[in-house]
């Protein structure tokens, strides 16, 4: 006898209430949710006491518990039914419904359907287009006997149910995809942001609705206190494409440490990239800022234009067409220079910032342009372009921007400086671009840097105490001479050995004034040279 | 990145030693550490290249003036591959001791000027 409540549903309420499950939406759910769902519907239309459902897993030829209501230990501990075996195992090898009126005299593998009390079992395998994807069965507590009608709801539901099972399972799969890929580009990508001399980096990866892709960027300091920033985009998307991005990441970034010129690098790059055994395609740009002068070299391999922005012209960097990376066995690339004026800002980014169906390529780039032209920093320039250009719909290619601001050194410097040995190069990188900025001539500049970090040098070294002490530093450069002023907290201490005498030595040489005044609270020193105008 | 790098190689019986980047007191003893470290006892000379650096100052003429010290225990030899317009040539010029060490303005010069180098 039904209970009241399934009783009293017509058959076409039961379809209706079971058409349900073929909603697309639930596969959106999730495997879990959607599961779920439909256990609820299944146990509500044919008034049972279990549901349960066992998916199909093709490696081990097992039936595994992957949802069950009313049973939900067999979910719990995750049992696993080998297929041909017991009553779910029949089921699945001979793809029919069976139906047991008396568990106790049954072939059943699953203790714990004894252990429930379970009297009565109805089960059918779930098969999409020709394939077994699992069974689902249901059970009374009391004696039952399920007739044709509960098998053809039962079916109903099975047949619905399908499709949404491996919707739900493919989209479960593509999401661990997508996170595993997601993880790799967020390990390989720097999160830091690096100032360097007044030069200031910042970045935005942004992966693709569905899937992820092959873009990256990287920023990094080199030898010499100058500063690389590159950007690329590998050919296709999905996890592949995300391994292949992370060798080319690491390949440019180890060739660039070596020092070689943005198109040497790139060619580098290509030499590793058609040495792999599969070939691939990216397109690449790697920019080289010398913080000092504010040149900028750079290189591209079929990439979008840089912009430089900020300023009082935005401008794009538009270069002579390049072939990308790995495409042709003799293609080569050029260096092309570029002149960063202070505040400005150099923006990188990949197609997926600016390609839209229907719109022209360089009117994108020319309203990315627009929206980022007043942008004050990396940070700003990089948020503008994310707020102002991203598409409200799904992202259909994964995005990344990169950004370097190239501040505006001061009329007059005035830092203050941990006592540490490392920020003596801080110290130098600094001052060269304030020399620069100043138009002193090199040789006189360089000399000026020495005497000034050896005297910095001089103040790290007799730093009063261990811990926090601070030494500070001002540059003037009124009429026809240059002015430093150095500034420690520690006890000036006369050169001993021949190393201090030897800096001393090389600070008066260089300097034509040096004045060293000792006090209490520390000790002063004042170097001044007078320079061409 | 490192602020300075030292890169040693063998030319028969001599070692060569070509810093690059910046040398200061931050770095100068890892530096002669390397070096020291990159010579043989069979070597009859170190040629320490210095014209392709940025950067040295009193610590890293310390660091020449200390390393010679140390071959000479040992009855080697040190030259110093400078040109008298880089960043290396100032310091050395500046600090007034070009005259106190051994010099060639090129590294083949340096190599034939070295007891156990290519010429001989």
């Amino acid at each position: 006898v039904l209970p009241p409540a399934a009783a009293e549903l017509a058959p076409a309420d039961q379809i209706r209430s079971l058409n349900r499950l073929s909603d697309p939406a639930l596969s959106e759910l999730g495997l879990e949710e959607f599961l779920t769902e439909l256990l609820i519907r299944v146990q509500e239309v044919l008034a049972v006491d279990t549901v349960a459902i066992l998916l199909y897993d093709q490696e081990t030829n097992e039936l595994v518990a992957r949802a069950a209501k009313g049973i939900e230990e067999e979910v719990e501990q995750g049992v696993r039914i080998p297929v041909g075996r017991g009553f779910a195992g029949r089921i699945a090898a001979e793809r029919v419904a069976i139906f047991i009126a008396d568990v106790d005299h049954a072939d059943i593998m699953n203790p714990i359907l004894r252990e429930k009390g379970i009297q009565s079992l109805l089960g059918i395998p779930l098969i999409v287009e020709g394939a077994l994807i699992g069974v689902l069965h249901v059970g009374s507590l009391k004696p039952r006997t399920f007739g044709p009608r509960d098998l053809a709801v039962l079916q109903v539901a099975a047949a619905r149910a399908a499709p949404g099972i491996e919707r739900a399972r493919l989209y479960a799969a593509l999401e661990q995809e997508h996170s595993v890929a997601m993880m790799l580009q967020r390990s390989l990508l720097p999160q830091q942001v690096v100032n360097v001399a007044g030069v200031t980096a910042s970045a935005r990866y942004m992966p693709a609705t569905y899937e992820v892709g092959g873009d990256w960027y990287d920023f990094f300091e080199l030898p010499g206190g100058r500063f690389g920033m590159a950007i690329g985009d590998v050919v296709g998307h999905g996890l592949k494409a995300a391994a292949l991005m992370g060798q080319l990441r690491t390949a440019l970034h180890s060739y660039a440490l070596e020092d070689h010129s943005p198109a040497q690098t790139l060619q580098l790059v290509d030499r590793y990239m058609r040495s792999m055994p599969e070939s691939s395609m990216a397109t690449a740009a790697y920019v080289v800022l010398d913080p000092d002068s504010g040149l900028i070299r750079l290189a591209s391999a079929g990439h979008l234009p840089g912009l430089i922005v900020g300023g009082e012209s935005t401008r794009v960097l538009e270069l002579p067409s390049s072939p990308p990376l790995g495409a042709f066995p003799y293609a080569s690339w050029t260096d092309h220079e570029a002149w960063l004026s202070g505040e400005e800002t150099l923006l990188l980014y990949t197609d997926g910032l600016v390609e839209r169906p229907g719109t022209p390529l360089m009117e994108s780039i020319g309203r990315l342009q627009s929206v980022t032209a007043h942008a004050s920093s990396a940070e700003e320039a990089c948020e503008l372009a994310v707020e102002q250009m991203l598409p409200f719909a799904r992202l259909r290619d994964d995005i990344a921007i990169v950004a370097m601001h190239y501040g505006t050194v001061p009329d007059e410097l005035d830092l203050k400086l941990p006592a540490e040995p490392p920020v003596l190069a801080e110290v130098r990188r600094v001052l060269r671009r304030w020399l620069h900025r100043h138009g002193i001539p090199e040789q006189d500049g360089r000399e000026i840097v020495l005497a000034v970090s050896e005297i910095c040098a001089n103040a790290v070294e007799h730093a009063y105490s261990p811990t926090s002490a601070h030494f500070e530093l001002t540059a003037r450069h009124p009429d026809d001479h240059v002015e430093v002023i150095v500034r420690d907290q520690g006890s000036w201490r006369s050169p001993r050995g021949q190393n201090r005498g030897r800096g001393l030595t090389v600070v008066q040489a260089a300097m034509d004034d040096v004045e060293i005044t000792p006090s209490d609270s520390g000790t002063q020193v004042v170097m001044r040279r007078r320079v061409q105008k | 990145v490192s602020l300075g790098d030292v890169q040693t190689s063998l030319h028969d019986s001599v070692v060569v030693a070509r810093l690059t980047g910046e040398i200061d007191m931050s770095n100068a003893a890892g530096i002669e550490e390397a070096i020291a470290l990159s010579t043989p006892n069979r070597a009859l000379a170190v040629i320490v290249d210095v014209s392709a650096l940025d950067y040295l100052d009193s610590a890293g003429i310390q660091l020449l003036y200390q390393l010679r010290e140390q071959l000479q225990v040992r009855g080697q030899s040190l030259r110093l591959v400078i040109t008298s317009d880089s960043p290396a040539g100032d310091a050395l010029r500046l600090a007034g001791v070009l005259d106190q060490l051994d010099t060639s303005p090129t590294l083949e010069q340096a190599l034939e000027e070295s007891p156990g180098g290519a010429a001989e």
